[in-house]
């Protein structure tokens, strides 16, 4: 196939293609049995032909389904307004976009407790106000994080869950149950698995999810820390967003196997493969994950394939189109969450009328979107943080030496 | 950062073209690769990428796949592989994408590779270079900040290189790659592409021997010690106690291990007053291992404590200001310098 584009086709493309006739990226192992679980096929065809029993998200009312399908646009506006800002030269720091990738956060997130516990990690920054958002978008007492903390971090304001101390996405929380990540890859991991062998020593069901690209599964820590959680029936469910890239380096050059969820069979463990861009997908195989840990029977990993829609981070967008060829690119981003999602909500009737074709940001990078192409209440929630983040003040420069140790009260 | 004058002084049109720190260790890599058949560079996106800042820019399609090796994100592979690479007779560059990652594959570092000629009664060397950008200033916060060069410095059978120009970030970077000993090389990531600092390098091949200090400007009544980029805090101090009336000279130690003792007692002989700059944490620190040497060795030629400037003993915060007051700065030094003199 001779394809030589840049993204601005994208939206034409989008719009002539359906979500079944999307060719398939490298995931023919897709319905294999993997481990002691099965892997459901990604597209709707094989959805609703490889097994008869319902799945966890044919359950779902046509609420919660419109409303995941609002939160695949929250995510998406909140990566598409930042990237706006930060070319604006309003932002600091290195920008990890999560584009093309909304799914994995949302359709992971949307089934947990508020009691349950989250690690994401830097390509996962609307994960910090998607936990437990559920419903509760204006409630100020949500166990999530509120939107106006999250873009106070990202500016570097003292109202930043840790006073903008460390970096975008190195927050978190204790009480709401958000594990706080360093740079170093894979590391939650091991604290996901002594944070639920805590909970569990006192009688709670609480599960962790911990975010990681496939990159990160290199490292020494990723193995340890399963391993442990494994040998200790620890219900931790490892998400791999498989995004087929590291930096620079393609998954081939990472990991000697093409899917990361055939890790889980050295563990004794349940490897779950994904459609990444299948918001539906990615709950189902997760609810499966989280049900079994919550029943007792130990840690999974859930691989969510999906791909890098830019570069590493925003500094790499220009090398990033001459490392990874167009047609890859292309590929990669056909399949955009918000279409597929919304084909789907089409299908079940959950859509109908103007509905079904309103706000049209598929298909549409970061410069070409528009406020016009989401939701009203989506760009109302996240001016509101933005408010409140522009208003925060900077944290005084004294802090700095402050909170090294907790001092005697 | 205040910034010196250039240490030499920068191209004209005409002439030759004046290198950054960058290019610098760019070319000490590519060069070393094709003198040595048997050297073998390694790292996180260092051959598709050519590395997170460009120092391997180019070398993957000079040198190919089996001597650019583009590694999973694995730190203690990096380094362990490395080490059996260099048992078996090959030379290795292995970069850290930053040298905070570093800690991912500390034992490999000082277990195996440190002690390896030590345990074997020198039976097995290892040309091992691990090496990667640091240091703070730029806003990396905790993470993409470090310079943890003590770690390194208190593991026997290490060299710890630390240069602050382009000429010694090639010529250090090539007697290290030769030197047969394992090393950890920190580079200033915000030197890689200072233009104040560019130079003009030679043309031949050079080295810069390991312990020699570089005295970067003589003076008679105060001695800066440091390394880095803290170097050019130094030169900006001495320049501002200049119109103060005082004179200090600035010494850049530029490698760790092993340390040019010599050159900081000459010069305390004169000044009899020390003030030992980094950016590391104060506690353990390589300051702190300067003035003792000072002071257990030379301590007659002292007239004044000798005064450490350091990182605070924090992690490095990543917002500006809180950046800015927890490390060493031209004030501070200053400050400090006035103090000591009138002591
Ligand atoms: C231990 C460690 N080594 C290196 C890095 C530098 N680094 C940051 S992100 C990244 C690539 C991560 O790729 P992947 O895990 O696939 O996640 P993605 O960025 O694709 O979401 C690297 C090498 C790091 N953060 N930690
Ligand atoms: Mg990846």
């Amino acid at each position: 196939m001779e394809v030589r584009v840049s993204f601005a086709p994208l939206t034409e493309l989008m719009s002539t293609l359906t979500t079944d006739q999307a060719p398939e990226m490298s995931m023919e192992a897709n319905s294999e049995m993997l481990g002691t679980a099965h892997a459901n096929g990604r597209n709707s065809e094989t959805r609703k032909t490889i097994s008869s029993e319902p799945r966890p998200s044919d359950l779902l009312s046509r609420e919660d389904c419109l409303e995941m399908f609002r939160q695949l646009y929250l995510a998406r506006y909140f990566d598409v307004r930042l990237i706006k800002e930060k070319k604006r030269g309003r932002l600091r720091g290195t920008l990890y976009s999560s584009h093309n990738q909304e799914a994995v956060l949302v359709g992971s997130l949307f089934g947990l407790k508020s009691s349950d516990w989250i690690s994401p990690i830097h390509r996962d920054m609307p994960a910090f106000f998607l936990k437990d958002l559920r419903g509760k978008w204006g409630e100020a007492e949500r166990s999530g994080m509120s939107i106006q903390e999250v873009c106070a971090q990202v500016w570097g304001k003292v109202g930043s869950p840790g006073r903008a101390r460390d970096n975008w996405s190195h927050i978190g929380s204790k009480a709401k149950h958000i594990i706080h990540s360093t740079s170093m890859l894979a590391g939650t991991i091991p604290v996901a698995a002594g944070v639920v062998y805590a909970d569990r020593s006192r009688g709670g069901d609480a599960v962790c999810l911990t975010f990681n690209g496939e990159g990160s599964t290199a490292q020494g820590i990723f193995h340890e820390a399963i391993n442990f959680a494994a040998v200790h029936k620890l219900p931790v469910v490892t998400i791999v967003e498989n995004n087929q890239w590291a930096y620079g380096t393609p998954v081939s050059q990472g990991s000697p196997v093409t899917d990361i969820a055939d890790r889980a069979r050295g563990f004794g463990i349940p490897g779950y493969i994904a459609d990444g861009q299948d918001v539906f997908d990615v709950y189902d195989k997760v609810a499966n994950a989280v049900a079994h840990a919550r029943a007792g029977n130990g840690p999974s990993i859930v691989e969510c394939k999906t791909f890098r829609a830019y570069g590493h981070g925003d500094h790499d967008d220009d090398r990033a189109n001459r490392y990874r060829d167009q047609e890859e690119i292309l590929m990669g981003r056909l399949r955009d969450p918000i279409a597929v999602c919304r084909k789907l909500l089409v299908d079940r009737g959950f859509l109908t009328g103007d509905a079904a074709t309103a706000y049209v940001a598929e298909g549409k990078s970061a410069t070409d979107a528009t406020n016009d192409d989401f939701p009203p209440e989506v760009v109302d929630f996240l001016n509101q943080g933005i408010e409140f983040a522009i208003a925060s003040p900077l944290p005084d420069a004294a802090e700095a030496g402050q909170w090294v140790f907790k001092e005697a009260e | 950062m205040a910034i010196a004058e250039p240490l030499v002084s920068a191209a004209t049109a005409t002439g030759p073209v004046a290198k950054n720190y960058l290019t610098a260790l760019k070319e000490a890599i590519s060069e070393e690769m094709g003198a040595n058949p048997e050297m073998i560079s390694m790292g996180e996106d260092i051959g598709l990428l050519g590395g997170a800042f460009g120092v391997t820019d180019g070398l993957l399609d000079k040198y190919g796949r089996e001597r650019v090796i583009d590694m999973p994100i694995s730190e203690g592979a990096i380094v362990g592989a490395a080490v059996g690479m260099a048992l078996n007779g090959k030379t290795v560059m292995a970069e850290m994408q930053f040298i905070d990652f570093i800690s991912c594959g500390f034992d490999q570092i000082v277990n195996m590779m440190a002690t390896y000629h030590y345990r074997t009664a020198g039976e097995v060397n290892i040309p091992v270079v691990v090496r990667g950008p640091a240091g703070a200033y730029g806003g990396g916060a905790l993470y993409h900040s470090q310079m943890n060069e003590a770690w390194f410095c208190n593991s026997p059978g290490l060299r710890v290189v630390c240069p602050s120009t382009p000429y010694d970030a090639k010529g250090l970077l090539k007697q290290c790659l030769r030197d047969g000993n394992p090393t950890i090389f920190f580079e200033l990531k915000e030197l890689y592409r200072k233009n104040e600092i560019a130079e003009i390098l030679p043309e031949e091949d050079y080295t810069v021997p390991l312990g020699k200090a570089a005295i970067r400007q003589s003076g008679t009544d105060i001695t800066l010690v440091s390394y880095g980029q803290n170097v050019y805090h130094c030169l900006a101090a001495a320049e501002e106690l200049t119109k103060l009336g005082l004179s200090a000279e600035v010494i850049d130690i530029r490698s760790l291990v092993p340390l040019d003792e010599e050159t900081i007692f000459k010069s305390l002989a004169k000044t009899n007053r020390i003030i030992v700059v980094n950016e590391a944490p104060m506690t353990c620190g390589f300051a702190g291992e300067i003035i003792s040497r000072v002071t257990t060795k030379a301590f007659d030629l002292l007239d004044a404590p000798p005064v450490r400037i350091t990182r605070l003993d924090t992690p490095v915060p990543w917002v500006k200001p809180l950046e800015l007051f927890v490390l060493p700065s031209v004030e501070k030094i200053v400050k400090a310098a006035l103090a000591t003199v009138k002591y």
